[in-house]
């Protein structure tokens, strides 16, 4: 059953057909809570959340991008996560080594299946991108996500974050400058590949 | 070599995603052309572009389908719960009307009850002597227990006091005016034990209610012939059926209503697990 079909089923009622759809986007939800919230547990709370609200609401989509719509909701309800965050800051347990020193790329983000050095690679890159990403407002750090890490176009952006398609442009290229400086700091811990990789993609 | 503006990053921006229409396109490859620094801020725009995009992907830690709860799909509630959902009302209802019911019952009753526990007895050996006779004198004394000895009660606490009091005082017992005398009987109804005839039981001023009312004209000691209250004893026992059955009915509706509340608490968590979801 195509996408369409699954959402006409879901908007009937039927939990089977919206369940199909959270197995589809699940991952893509997760990892924009993830970057945005940069904390597992409650990017997870977001994202289940987020689907409880869309098949509440599933009615009120009217056609167009189904990601984009769901994106919408796990945005918002990683906005209200920040919100309570900012009203009860916590300090988070990363793992620590034996000396009491927080380990800054810990070993469950590594991809088991990729090499020591790939892994390495990686790490050190999600790690410096989301210290960027931090750095930003949440605004912009929705927009850079959605547009750059998930892939979204700017109608979708658009849709996910209910701005004018202006908005959007004005906030992606603003985002885009600000880790632009900010990854300045750390373009000697990443690998050369990452630099010269697109340049004849334009 | 100048600094790109704001504005010249938001057109590189959009230059770099295609948004650009054709002429707008031209016209900033000329100036990157012309302007190294705007090449430079291109250039190091895509690579932030790229380093963002090659940020790992990471799976969901779980499955987030929702169960039927978590969707508030309501398992089907029993039919007699909306019939419950009312009994509360219904059983307010029962309760008024049954403090209602022994408030009255208190309140027409209350005052006949010694004549009422007497009653039995009485109305079967025909006209009642007034009990509030016993103590009043000598003479009417001695007659009365002769009449109606398991009859007429004394109270207890009273008697005894009779019993400490001088013999001197009968007179003045004697003359003890005629309103008193019902005060007498009706705190005599707590006991049934009669009198002993020597007692003379001095009448309290206590103001109490009473449905034998004595002329005040009657003179001290003369006994009155009265009528047994006309109370039969099917009538007494439906009352007192009903004053437990209505109680009854209350607690059984209220226990129902406890009941339906719960059925309804446990369906509506089913229903929302986690509360009231966000709006998107």
């Amino acid at each position: 059953m195509d996408e369409s079909a699954l959402i006409v089923e879901a908007q009937h009622g039927n939990l089977q057909a919206f369940n199909s759809l959270v197995l589809a986007f699940q991952d893509v939800l997760f990892n924009t809570a993830l970057r945005i919230l940069n904390d597992e547990d409650q990017a997870a709370d977001a994202v289940q959340e987020a689907f409880i609200s869309a098949f509440h609401a599933l009615n009120s989509f009217r056609g167009g991008s189904f990601r984009a719509w769901l994106l919408r909701t796990v945005t918002n309800a990683c906005y209200d996560e920040l919100r309570r965050k900012k009203r009860r800051p916590t300090t988070p347990l990363e793992p620590e080594t034996v000396d009491g020193d927080e380990i800054e790329s810990p070993g469950w983000l590594a991809d088991p299946h990729a090499s020591p050095e790939e892994s390495l690679e990686q790490a050190e890159l999600e790690h410096a991108v989301q210290h960027c990403l931090e750095n930003l407002p949440a605004d912009f750090r929705a927009v850079v996500i959605l547009a750059d890490i998930q892939g979204l176009d700017y109608s979708e952006v658009a849709i996910a974050v209910h701005k004018p398609l202006g908005t959007v442009k004005s906030r992606l290229a603003r985002a885009r400058s600000h880790l632009r400086e900010c990854l300045q700091g750390f373009r000697e811990l990443l690998p050369a590949a990452f630099r010269l990789e697109e340049q004849s993609n334009v | 070599m100048t600094t790109p503006s704001s504005r010249d990053l938001e057109i590189l921006s959009a230059y770099l995603d295609g948004q650009l229409s054709q002429s707008n396109r031209t016209r900033l490859e000329t100036r990157i052309h012309a302007d190294p620094a705007l090449a430079t801020a291109l250039e190091e725009l895509r690579q932030t572009r790229a380093l963002l995009r090659r940020t790992p992907h990471r799976r969901a830690p779980r499955n987030f389908t929702l169960t039927p709860g978590m969707a508030g799909i309501r398992p089907p509630v029993p039919r007699l719960v909306p019939v419950l959902s009312w009994a509360s009302a219904v059983a307010m209802l029962f309760f008024l009307f049954t403090l209602g019911v022994s408030l009255v019952g208190q309140l027409s009753f209350g005052s006949a009850a010694p004549m009422r526990a007497a009653a039995p007895k009485a109305s079967s050996e025909g006209p009642l002597v007034a009990a509030t006779m016993a103590p009043l004198g000598a003479a009417p004394a001695t007659a009365a227990p002769a009449t109606m000895p398991p009859v007429v009660a004394a109270p207890a606490p009273l008697a005894a006091e009779a019993t400490a009091a001088p013999a001197t005082m009968a007179p003045l017992a004697a003359a003890a005016p005629a309103t008193m005398i019902p005060a007498t009987a009706a705190l005599g109804a707590g006991s049934s034990n009669p009198p002993p005839a020597d007692q003379t039981v001095l009448p309290t001023a206590t103001p109490e209610i009473s449905i034998m009312s004595v002329p005040q004209a009657a003179p001290p000691g003369i006994a009155r012939v009265l009528p047994a209250p006309p109370v039969p004893k099917a009538q007494h026992r439906q009352v007192n059926l009903w004053l437990f059955i209505w109680p009854g009915l209350a607690v059984i509706l209220g226990a129902l209503a406890v009941l339906a509340w719960g059925l309804n608490r446990r369906s509506f968590q089913r229903k929302n697990p986690r509360g009231r979801p966000p709006p998107i």
